[in-house]
């Protein structure tokens, strides 16, 4: 349990450390999308937080950062529970 | 490598998702006869490496960037069953609150992503023949990751392709060079991260490689 906490400190650590230099350019399937003049359809769905930022959050820094914690604690507990249901209906 | 909603067809995004679950329903059922109740914390952690490793774009060439994928990663620390299920979680929470993936698009990324980068593992038992160490080790996860992004992009670029959005700009013949373009280099990224964090699990934490207990008591052939 105190191995599980401290590789999630250190994982949000470097995440906010990090978070500033990640590239805002297009990824692979966004450029070509944009190369073949394709425009990205309005969405259907578009989640709480679209593009990783929270609307309130004016810092655009502090929005990426917050938004990125709240995801890492719903993977964390969706994963976590998998896990103990995957596990308890076996060994 | 994310598609979003309406790149693709209805019959393509449906034909996705069930194949798409017939992996996971295999996964699970797998993951139900293998692991113990120590999955958990492992499970959990590891996803949530992947998720915070996907927002952090790393830039390429000509004003593109690409980020870790993460499921060759994932197959060393999980075995490849829990990577696959792993993998779809952090899918699923992109697409449900960051609009980062269709929810109808899901089903293909799923396959793109989860699937092949879960059963990338099989690729480095086979290229490691069947040895968790030493150099031959770390150059099949490098070469294994390296083919999960490009071949996880070669199935998009198909399934974008077939699509007619994409078809009426020229389908396939357009979209497979495309997209296999920038993978060979994003992939070179995703190789040499996957690589170096291995690497370094393999020296500081080598209990955190989970997947590796598979390889090595070849748990995989039981049944």
């Amino acid at each position: 349990m105190r191995g599980l906490i401290k590789t999630l400190v250190l994982i949000l650590v470097g995440f906010a450390f990090l978070a500033p230099f990640a590239s805002t350019d297009p990824d692979g399937l966004e450029k070509v999308a944009e190369t073949l003049k394709i425009e990205e359809p309005e969405n259907i769905w578009n989640g709480l937080m679209p593009d990783y930022t929270l609307p309130t959050v004016r810092s655009p820094y502090l929005s990426t950062v917050l938004a990125g914690f709240f995801g890492v604690f719903m993977v964390l507990g969706a994963s976590f529970a998998l896990g103990k249901v995957v596990a308890k209906s076996g060994k | 490598m994310h598609i979003p909603d309406g790149f693709l067809s209805p019959e393509i995004a449906a034909f996705m998702w069930i194949i798409s679950m017939g992996f996971l329903i295999w996964s699970w059922k797998k993951a139900k006869s293998v692991y113990n109740q120590s999955l958990a914390s492992s499970l959990a952690v590891s996803s949530a490496f992947v998720f915070v490793a996907q927002m952090l774009n790393f830039p390429i060439v000509y004003g593109t960037s690409g980020h870790l994928v993460g499921g060759t990663f994932l197959a060393m620390i999980l075995g490849p069953y829990a990577a696959i299920l792993s993998m779809t979680i952090v899918l699923l929470m992109q697409a449900l609150f960051f609009a980062d993936g269709g929810i109808f698009a899901l089903g293909a990324n799923i396959f793109n992503m989860a699937v092949i980068g879960g059963l990338s593992f099989f690729l480095v038992k086979l290229l490691s023949g069947n040895v968790e160490k030493g150099r031959r080790f770390y150059i099949s996860v490098f070469t294994a990751s390296w083919i999960s992004v490009v071949l996880g992009a070669l199935a998009c670029s198909l399934e974008i392709g077939f699509s007619p959005i994409f078809s009426e700009v020229g389908g396939i013949a357009v979209t497979v060079p495309a997209m296999l373009f920038w993978h060979v280099l994003i992939g070179l990224g995703e190789a040499a991260i996957t690589t170096t964090f291995i690497t370094q699990l393999y020296r500081l934490r080598p209990t955190a490689l989970n997947g590796l207990t598979f390889m090595r008591k070849g748990m995989l052939c039981e049944d």
